[in-house]
């Protein structure tokens, strides 16, 4: 029982594991990465991703799953360039009115997703890898593959901050909070918990399975649009590879912070410990110099390592539950 | 007396074109509880998930205190006030006990947040009225499958509904549970709830019903008082015909030669210490309580879990490993407890499902198959066993009856030329006329000099086929009983553990 | 309550709803044959172009690469899978088996790859100019190709991994190794004799006049290729496998009801390691035939709208993703679908991005006849 407990332990814990251990390899390799501007801007990356992997926790708390955030972010921050071309809108309110579009964009794609997913009823990996590539040709159509600008207001919203505090981690830390209370202090929450583990018991218990899948694509768009519109503020340039693969990320920083691709386990809290961990090994490898032509070979590993120990978890609980026998 | 209550007025429904419900018309009256009872196919599930709302009738309508009532999903019929006490539970074993009962209306503080403190208030208080002493925050996959029953039971008193639906809601609670579940229809009865009771047991109707309702094939065959209804009564109503034995006699075949031995099987968690011997035309009854590991030990025999320690001799043969090709290689044939998930392919020809377990063998060196070579051995089982289908080779699984799947299931294995039966459960959900008939094969079976294990929850079931009954508790063999020692109480005493049967 | 949805739409479609002749029409095993047939009857009226034979021919030698990479995404869709590194892995076969083949490299692109200098060389690799080198080089495709299937089969049969989840990652890891060994280049000058399996044909066809005594190569219009007849020998095998031998059974069964098989004692984790091999494999063939047309090894041959057209082109065809349907004559039609849609979308002057709007849109709209068919096949359901 010992060992079984202690592998459980392992299991549950192994981010922080390879957490430490990523953070300590870098750091030996390149002593500048314990700096702290060296983490501040490790966790300000990896807000970007963060936030939409909190919008990928509700997706993958209903075993589904989202492909297509990458094009998502891409539109969204298209929607919001284009406001900003008119020079009207070149302000303060011009940014408000950007960042709504972009907002906008990225519900009605999510509802896009949800529409073809809940009511016609296909598979969410096949319906959001076909709007990914879709979603990304529909904003290569309209660009015409030309990058966008984008004005001084809205890249002094890309710099700002509260409190001294930059923008992207503002922004992620409302969302994860926001996130945490609706998961965990809500009765739609929990029953996305509840749709998670077994649809058909859910809809029998009389929950409206259809409106919660529908209502997590629609966060996840939402989420993604987030990303986008923050992101696109740093950059000041939309080009045509924005986004790309970011469907990765997010799905490794979510899984490795503990939300199961098999739905009804996770937290909001896991995507800020699986982002940073995702953003530490991109920051990681750029700083001690790895071939640019591995690092993707790297990513993909770590995103092995990451629903290999998931399946392990998952399969370990389901052989615990076979095994509960009438307790006296 | 009309207007409280339900009325069910002409409902009728068909699946696949075939009618399951024609034409019933029913009261539901508040302050009585109705015991709707018949056969498995008989309609009773589908009319009642009609009045939870989980399936839409084709014809009639329904009135709820005299206003129309037609609720599109479960939901509505909660609003409604009519709560489903499923079979199968729908409880999510990720989330409390407390989260479970109110899953649907949570208590709500001012900002639409959950009140922590009232859900846990609450969700106590029902417990204590289901009498479960267990903190509300306790996650429901820490508890037994008697408990959950009673956590389903309080998520029902949680809605205040009028109408409560239980579908044998005893499969699986211990006695001292069941009378607790009792108690708390009394009091429900009491307090002036609709209370409809779908069992197969019998006995039970008897001591709870106020009124007996009995279906038979989609149509409303009897209703009333339920003294007008003795046992002998609503058996031959939902079979439509008087019926003078339920078991064919037995007659023991037993040899000699010993066909499977198993000594101090152990499987932590599961079983321990399992000692059994199965030998030529042997019927060996397992019985226990759901949870006992029945299942798993027939799994660990077949090899679809590996046994830690212990020994397995199969037809004379050591097995330090066994997996289902191995087990059948000796063959072994196990009829799983459930068809759907474990037995059949329900889209693919009834046909294919037959011989799915025979491949290699139907294969020549190069393994290729013969499609008509198949059909036509297919077809000799098929008829053997007296399968009522359309063509074998193109009719899918999913449209047989549960008891002509069960055939096909039976069938399947017959083809690869067992010796070794494991049958789990093997007459569940099929009706009695079917059973019969299953009973009938499995006789044959050890005629022929086959050993079956026979596992089943049904006592009279067992004590009526095994020639030995095995009985399981908590992962161990607690007793065995030869059929002459065969007893009804002794037997459930060593099911439940001298304890509970005390209380 | 967010009532983000009207309740009407949530309600299934009533089978009833539809008329029994289209009914019948979605039903039938053939109604996407019909529907090419159809689609090209119509597109033919309006771009007769679509008719000249030397479209033809360049069409049909589209339609065998595809082909032999679309029989392998079959059997994996038949065991309710889903493999998306396909095109990855013909992009890492190509590239593997150039490497031994090549006669030449050129230092410049290659000099940074982790194989130079003991796999290749300005000599090009290790076989180049001997006599074995084709078939070598083939061999080392088809490994590769099986490799990789291999390393799906195992984790995904092993450790339970969800397939698009697997393949996915090997998707990534794989296109970004092939694209690591040849430093984004192409791996060119192969043996003639292997260009030859993309471009050799056994039957032509000399439309023009005949006035002039030679004839120029380019007029000559291939029909009967050698990318034809291996593509048509692979799916005859494939078909037979599947539908002949004890081991095709147990394809089915796996995508049927995986636990019934296990029960029933098919071999259920060898019959998905031996599915995803048989695919890895058919994305080699697929990589042969590709590289010997293209004549050099590429790291992105299955990159870009490859995994659309793969996915696509089969279910499209009628496999249906819930498992334990399909057939190859099936993905064969599909095929033709999507190679004539290509052509004809070409013919609409539409950028490549719209054209990847239009086939996202077709693979939902395959996705969504298969649940309709599904739906229509189960009668009316609950």
């Amino acid at each position: 029982m010992t060992r079984s407990r202690l592998a459980e332990l392992l299991l549950r814990n192994m981010t922080v594991f390879i957490f430490l251990a990523v953070f300590l390899y870098f750091g030996v390799q390149a002593p500048r990465f314990f700096g702290v501007e060296s983490i501040a801007n490790i966790v300000k990356q990896a807000s970007f991703i963060g936030v939409i992997a909190v919008g990928m926790t509700f997706v993958l708390l209903t075993a589904g799953i989202d492909l297509s955030v990458g094009s998502n972010m891409y539109l969204s921050a298209m929607a919001a360039g284009y406001v900003l071309q008119n020079p009207a809108l070149q302000n303060g309110w011009g940014v408000l009115v950007a960042l709504l579009a972009g907002l906008s964009t990225g519900i009605v794609f999510g509802a896009i997703n949800a529409f073809c997913i809940v009511v016609l009823r296909i598979t969410p990996f096949l319906v959001t890898l076909a709007t990914l590539v879709a979603g990304r040709g529909v904003g290569t159509a309209i660009t015409e593959s030309f990058g966008i600008e984008y004005p001084p207001p809205y890249l002094a919203f890309g710099a700002s901050g509260l409190f001294g505090i930059p923008m992207p981690i503002v922004v992620f830390a409302v969302v994860v909070l926001a996130a945490h209370i609706v998961l965990s202090r809500t009765q739609f929450g929990r029953q996305i918990y509840a749709v998670g583990r077994d649809p058909e018991a859910a809809r029998k218990a009389g929950i409206a399975v259809d409106r919660i899948t529908f209502s997590v694509y629609v966060i996840c768009g939402l989420c993604a649009a987030i990303g986008g519109v923050t992101l696109i503020a740093l950059i000041g340039r939309l080009n045509q590879t924005f986004g790309v693969g970011k469907e990765f990320d997010v799905i490794t920083a979510a899984v490795l912070g503990g939300t199961s691709l098999f739905g009804g386990a996770g937290t909001a809290w896991g995507a800020v410990v699986g982002s940073s961990l995702v953003q530490m090994v991109q920051s990681g490898m750029i700083f001690v110099g790895v071939n640019i032509y591995l690092q993707p070979m790297v990513l993909a590993a770590i995103i092995f390592l990451a629903i290999l120990i998931d399946s392990l978890r998952n399969g370990r609980l389901e052989k615990l539950r076979r095994r509960r026998l009438r307790p006296d | 007396m009309s207007g409280a209550g339900l009325s069910i007025r002409g409902i009728g429904k068909s699946f696949f074109g075939v009618p399951v419900l024609t034409d019933v018309s029913l009261e539901i009256r508040p302050g009585r509880v109705l015991g709707l009872v018949g056969q498995n196919g008989a309609g009773k599930s589908t009319l009642m998930n009609i009045v939870g709302g989980n399936t839409a009738p084709d014809s009639g309508d329904m009135l709820l205190d005299d206003k129309a009532y037609g609720p599109a999903n479960a939901r509505e019929a909660e609003r409604s006030g009519v709560a489903f006490i499923h079979q199968e539970l729908n409880l999510f074993a990720n989330l409390s006990i407390a989260e479970n009962i109110f899953i649907t209306a949570m208590p709500r503080g001012p900002a639409g947040l959950i009140d922590r403190n009232r859900l846990r208030r609450r969700a106590t208080d029902l417990l204590r009225e289901v009498d479960l002493d267990l903190s509300p925050d306790t996650l429901v996959e820490q508890l037994s499958p008697g408990e959950r029953q009673l956590v389903e039971v309080s998520k029902a008193l949680q809605l205040d509904a009028r109408i409560v639906i239980f579908d044998e809601p005893t499969t699986s609670l211990t006695p001292r549970e069941t009378s607790r579940l009792f108690a708390l229809i009394d009091r429900l009865r009491s307090g002036g709830t609709a209370v409809v009771y779908i069992s197969h047991i019998l006995a039970d109707i008897e001591t709870l019903a106020d009124d007996v309702a009995v279906l038979r094939d989609g149509k409303l065959v009897a209703a009333g008082p339920r003294p007008d209804f003795p046992a002998s009564r609503m058996i031959n109503l939902m079979l439509g015909r008087d019926i003078d034995q339920l078991y064919p006699p037995h007659r023991s075949a037993v040899r000699d030669e010993v066909l499977l031995e198993a000594e101090g099987l152990s499987l932590p968690g599961v079983v321990k210490g399992i000692d059994l011997s199965l030998r030529q035309g042997e019927i060996l009854g397992l019985f226990g309580l759901m949870g006992s590991g029945r299942t798993e030990l027939a799994r660990l025999l077949f090899g679809l879990d590996r046994f830690h320690s212990g020994e397995l001799v199969v037809q004379g043969e050591r097995v330090t490993r066994m997996t289902p090709r191995r087990a059948i290689a000796a063959r072994m044939a196990f009829i799983t407890e459930n068809r759907r998930e474990e037995g059949l392919m329900m889209n693919v020809s009834i046909a294919e499902n037959i011989a799915l377990a025979s491949l290699r063998a139907l294969g020549n060196a190069l393994g290729l198959l013969d499609k008509r070579a198949i059909t036509a051995s297919a077809a000799t089982f098929a008829s053997a066993l007296q399968v009522r289908s359309g063509p074998i080779d193109t009719q899918p699984a999913r449209s047989l009856s549960g008891g002509n799947q069960q055939k096909v299931v039976i069938a399947k294995w017959l083809m690869s030329g067992p010796s070794i039966f494991l049958l789990d459960e093997p007459t569940r959900g099929i009706d009695v006329a079917a059973k019969y008939e299953i009973y009938s094969i499995v006789k044959d079976l050890v005629a022929a000099g086959s050993g079956v294990i026979f596992i089943s929850s049904e006592i009279e079931e067992v004590m009526a086929m095994a020639d030995r009954i095995l009985v399981m508790r908590q992962g161990e063999i607690a007793s065995a009983f030869a059929r002459e020692r065969f007893s009804k109480a002794s037997i459930l005493r060593a099911a439940f553990g001298e304890k509970e049967a005390a209380a | 309550m967010s009532d983000t949805i009207p309740a009407p739409l949530l309600r299934r479609p009533r089978s009833s709803a539809l008329p029994a002749l289209l009914r019948r029409l979605l039903l039938d095993e053939y109604f996407v044959l019909y529907l090419t047939v159809a689609y090209f009857a119509v597109s033919a009226f309006f771009f007769p172009a679509l008719l000249d034979p030397r479209n033809i021919s360049n069409q049909l030698s589209n339609v065998w690469p595809l082909l032999a990479v679309a029989i392998g995404q079959t059997f994996v869709i038949i065991i309710a899978g889903i493999d998306l590194s396909l095109g990855a892995t013909m992009g890492l076969a190509s590239v593997a088996g150039a490497i031994v083949m090549t006669s030449a490299a050129d230092k410049l692109l290659l000099g940074n790859s982790p194989v130079w200098g003991w796999l290749l060389s300005e000599q090009g690799g290790i076989l180049a100019d001997q006599p074995v080198a084709v078939a070598v080089g083939i061999a080392v495709i088809l490994v590769t190709g099986g490799l990789v299937g291999l390393v799906n089969g195992v984790f995904i049969a092993r450790f339970r991994l969800p397939p698009f989840m697997m393949t996915l990652v090997t998707l990534m890891l794989f296109s970004s190794a092939a694209i690591w060994i040849t430093q984004s280049q192409n791996i060119v000058n192969l043996p003639d004799g292997f260009n030859r399996l993309g471009s050799g044909d056994l039957v032509s066809v000399y439309f023009g006049e005949k006035v002039t005594p030679e004839i120029k190569r380019r007029d000559i219009l291939p029909f009967v290729t050698y990318p034809m007849l291996i593509s048509l020998a692979l799916a005859i095998a494939a078909h037979l496998l599947l539908s002949r031998t004890v081991f095709g059974r147990q394809v089915y069964a796996v995508g049927n009801n995986p636990k019934a098989a296990e029960i029933s004692g098919v071999p259920v984790r060898r019959t998905i390691i031996m599915v995803f091999v048989i695919a890895g494999f058919c994305a080699a063939v697929a990589a042969i035939l590709y590289s010997a047309r293209l004549q050099g090894g590429r790291p992105t041959i299955g990159g870009g709208s490859a995994l659309l057209d793969i996915i696509g082109a089969t279910v499209i065809g009628g496999t249906s993703l819930a498992g334990g349907k399909g057939k190859i004559p099936w993905t064969f039609v599909g095929v033709l679908f999507f190679v004539l849609l290509s052509n004809t979308l070409n013919y609409m002057r539409l950028s490549a991005f719209h054209i990847d709007v239009v086939k996202g849109a077709i693979i939902l709209a395959a996705a969504l006849l298969d649940v309709l068919r599904v739906r229509l096949a189960a009668g009316d359901g609950r």
